[in-house]
C-alpha cells in the first residue's frame, strides 16, 4: 500500500526537516530549563557535602542562615566543643561579595572559617592550582569559574588579597561561585563594607555591633554517639536551634525546589503549550496545503482512515524529529551557560511522551479539516 | 436479453439552499445511459451538468429521486449505502477539465492508489498501470511527477487514472476544455474506444460542438429535465 505521508514528506522534505528542528529549537529550551533545575539542586549541596559536618547550631528560633539572617557569638564553639559527644565545633560565616575585576565586579558567595581551626570546608580534591587556607589573614581561595588564578591580587575593603588556591565546582546554593576567606577576615569585610552605614548608625545613636558574630557553628559528632542525642543536648542546654546535616540539606533544598520547580515549571509548561499551539498551526497549515489534493482524494473513493493516517503519520514525525533535534540541540549549548545544566535521560524520556501526545493533540486540527473537506467542492475553481 | 443498463435516473431532484434563497437545478430528471455508450451531456453553463454528474457519481446527495448504478439501486430519496466512497473507488472513474493529480505521487502511484485502497496488489495495480500508460503513450513518465509533465500527458494520465479501477461508469466533466481542436478529438475518440473496449458506459460534459459527432447520444438539460436527443437530430437542428 502507498504510504501517503511518506511520499509526501518526500515531495517536500527540505521543509519539513526545517521546520522539524525549528519546533526542536524551542524543545531544546525546554530540555535546558529542566537541566537548570536540575542543575540547582546538585549546586544546593556541594557546600553541605564538602563541609561534612553532622551538626549545624544557628540562632534561636531560625532555620539557619541558609533560610534566613542567622547570627550566633563566635565563643559559642567553644561552650558546643565541650558538650559530650562533640568532637570538634567551628563557626563559620557566609556572605556575598563583589570580587573587582578589570572585567566589572564579579559576584561571589563567600565562606569565612579559621584556618587554624578543626573544620575545613574545603574539600581538597576540588583544589586545582595552590593551596588551600594557612593563614588568618589576606589569602584567599577562589572557584576556577571567577576568572582568577593563583598569584592574583584583590583589593577588598582596605586590603589586598593574594589568591593562594584555586578549586574546580564549587559553587553556593545560588549558583554563585564560591570563595574562602578566613574568619577573621570575612568578619572584618562584613564590618568594613558596613562603615559607612555604621557611621550613619552612630549619628543616629545606634551602638555598633561587635564583629565576633558568626553564622553558624557547625560541630561533628564523635563515633559511638548518636548525631541526634548530641543535637537534643546542645538544644536543652544551649537554648539554640540546631539542625542535624540531613535537616539543614532538606531546608536548603526544600525550600530552593519548592521555589525553583515552581519558577522552571512555570517555563516549562508554557514552552510545551506554545511548542504544541506551534506543531498544531504547522499541521494545520500542512492540511490546508493540501486541502485540494485531501477533497479529490475523498472525491475519487480514497477512505478518511487512510488521508488521516497521512496526517498522523506526519504530525509524530515531526514531533519526533523535533525531539531528536531539541536534544542536538540542548546537547550542544548547555555547557555555555554560565550556571549548572543537568540533562538527564529520564528527563528526556518524559519529555518525548509529552511531545508525542501534544503531537496526536496537533494532529486533531489537521483531521477535523480532513473531515470537512468536501469531495464535491474539490473541482471548483 | 442481457440488461445493459449502466446509469439510470428517474424523477432526480437537486436544490440548494432553504426558503428564499433555494434554487431549485434540476427537477424530475429521468434518463438512462447503457454499457459501450459515449453520451454528450449538453447545457449552457449554470445549468446543473456538474450538478448532475455529481449526484450520479454519488458525491452529492440529491434533494428526491432514485439512482441505479448496473443493476444495484444506490439511491432512493436517500443513500442506500453508507459506503458512497466505497461505490466511487470500485465502480466510477472520474476525469475533469484539470488533471488533479495528486502532486506528491508520481504518476505510477497516483494511477495505483485507488486500485491498491481496493485491495489489489501493488505488484499487479502497477502492472496495468503500466499497459495503461503504454496505451496512453506515456509509460516513460511513470516515476515522473505530476509537475515535469506537460498539460496533455497529465490529462493523459488522469484518464489512465480513472480507468485503473477498471469502473463500469466514467464521468468526464469537460475533459477537453483545456485541451487544442486535435488533442480534444483524440480525447473523445479514446474515450468512445474505452467504452466499447471495456463495456463502460461514458457520460461526458461538453461545450464543444465538434464533439458531438464522436458521441453515440446527446443528452441536454431542458427546463431543469434531462432530454436525449440523436447525434443526427442535432445536425438537422442545432440543439446546442
Ligand atoms: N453548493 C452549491 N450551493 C448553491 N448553489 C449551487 C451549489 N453548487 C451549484 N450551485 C448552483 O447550481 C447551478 C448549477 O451549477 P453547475 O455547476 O452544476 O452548473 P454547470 O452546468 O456545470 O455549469 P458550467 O458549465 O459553468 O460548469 C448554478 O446556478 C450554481 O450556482
Ligand atoms: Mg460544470
Amino acid at each position: 500500500m502507498i504510504n501517503l505521508a511518506q511520499k509526501d514528506i518526500q515531495h517536500t522534505l527540505g521543509k519539513f526537516i526545517v521546520t522539524a528542528m525549528g519546533v526542536g529549537m524551542l524543545l531544546g529550551i525546554v530540555l535546558i530549563m529542566i537541566g537548570v533545575y536540575r542543575g540547582m539542586i546538585i549546586d544546593a549541596q556541594v557546600l553541605l557535602d564538602d563541609l561534612k559536618v553532622d551538626l549545624w547550631v544557628v540562632q534561636k528560633d531560625t532555620l539557619g542562615p541558609f533560610a534566613e539572617a542567622s547570627r550566633v557569638h563566635e565563643d559559642l564553639k567553644n561552650s558546643i566543643g565541650i558538650i559530650e559527644g562533640v568532637k570538634k565545633a567551628e563557626g563559620i560565616t557566609f556572605q556575598n561579595l563583589q570580587l573587582p575585576s578589570k572585567a566589572g565586579p564579579v559576584r561571589v558567595f563567600a565562606v569565612g572559617f579559621d584556618p587554624y581551626g578543626a573544620i575545613d570546608p574545603i574539600n581538597p580534591k576540588k583544589i586545582i592550582a595552590g593551596r588551600g587556607l594557612e593563614r588568618d589573614h589576606y589569602e584567599m581561595v577562589v572557584t576556577d569559574k571567577t576568572g582568577f588564578h593563583v598569584g592574583d591580587t584583590l583589593h577588598l575593603g582596605r586590603d589586598d588579597y593574594k589568591v593562594v588556591g584555586v578549586t574546580h565546582g564549587t559553587v553556593s546554593s545560588g549558583g554563585d561561585p564560591l570563595v574562602y576567606v578566613s574568619l577573621k577576615d570575612a568578619q572584618e569585610l562584613q564590618f568594613l563594607y558596613a562603615n559607612t552605614r555604621i557611621r550613619a548608625d552612630r549619628a543616629r545613636g545606634i551602638k555598633t555591633l561587635n564583629s565576633h558574630m558568626v553564622n553558624a557553628v557547625v560541630a561533628t559528632v564523635r563515633s559511638g554517639y548518636s548525631v541526634n542525642e548530641v543535637a537534643e543536648k546542645i538544644r536543652r542546654f544551649k537554648y539554640k536551634s540546631v539542625y542535624t546535616a540531613e535537616e539543614e540539606k532538606t531546608i536548603l533544598t526544600k525550600n530552593l525546589i519548592k521555589m525553583a520547580s515552581k519558577q522552571i515549571g512555570m517555563f516549562t509548561v508554557i514552552l510545551v503549550i506554545v511548542s504544541t499551539i506551534i506543531i498544531a498551526l504547522i499541521i494545520y497549515t500542512m492540511t490546508l496545503e493540501k486541502i485540494k489534493e485531501i477533497a479529490i482524494m475523498k472525491l475519487i473513493g480514497i477512505p478518511n482512515g487512510m488521508i488521516i493516517k497521512m496526517i498522523m503519520q506526519e504530525t509524530l514525525l515531526m514531533g519526533f524529529l523535533a525531539f531528536i533535534s531539541a536534544n542536538i540541540f540542548a546537547h550542544l549549548i548547555y555547557a555555555k551557560f554560565p550556571k549548572r545544566v543537568v540533562l538527564e535521560i529520564p528527563d528526556a524520556w518524559i519529555l518525548f511522551f509529552v511531545v508525542i501526545i501534544a503531537s496526536l493533540l496537533a494532529s486533531l486540527v489537521g483531521v477535523k479539516k480532513v473531515i470537512s473537506a468536501d469531495p464535491s467542492e474539490a473541482i471548483g475553481g | 436479453m442481457e440488461n445493459r443498463q449502466a446509469i439510470k435516473a428517474e424523477n432526480l431532484v437537486k436544490t440548494f439552499g432553504k426558503g428564499d434563497s433555494m434554487v431549485e437545478v434540476i427537477n424530475g430528471a429521468s434518463f438512462q445511459v447503457n454499457k459501450g455508450e459515449l453520451v454528450a451531456l449538453i447545457a449552457p453553463s449554470g445549468a446543473g451538468k456538474t450538478t448532475l454528474l455529481m449526484m450520479i457519481g454519488c458525491v452529492l446527495e440529491p434533494t428526491s429521486g432514485s439512482i441505479w448504478l448496473g443493476d444495484e439501486k444506490v439511491y432512493e430519496n436517500r443513500w442506500l449505502t453508507k459506503e458512497t466512497r466505497k461505490i466511487r473507488r470500485e465502480k466510477i472513474g472520474f476525469i475533469f477539465q484539470a488533471h488533479y493529480l495528486i502532486p506528491f505521487l508520481t504518476i505510477l502511484d497516483n494511477i495505483t492508489l485507488v486500485p491498491q485502497t481496493n485491495g489489489i496488489s501493488k505488484e499487479e495495480s502497477e502492472k496495468n498501470a503500466i499497459a495503461l500508460l503504454r496505451y496512453f503513450d506515456i509509460e516513460d513518465k511513470a516515476k515522473s511527477m505530476p509537475s515535469s509533465l506537460s498539460g496533455g500527458q497529465n490529462q493523459r494520465a488522469a484518464i489512465a487514472r480513472a480507468l485503473a479501477n477498471r469502473p463500469q461508469i466514467i464521468l468526464a466533466d469537460e475533459p477537453t476544455a483545456a485541451l487544442d481542436i486535435k488533442r480534444s478529438v483524440d480525447v473523445v475518440k479514446m474515450l468512445k474506444k474505452i467504452a466499447v473496449d471495456q463495456d463502460v458506459a461514458v457520460i461526458m460534459v461538453t461545450h464543444d460542438e465538434a464533439m458531438l459527432p464522436l458521441c453515440d447520444r446527446i443528452l441536454k438539460i431542458e427546463d431543469k429535465k434531462v432530454v436525449s436527443h440523436s447525434v443526427s437530430e442535432n445536425k438537422e437542428t442545432g440543439i446546442l
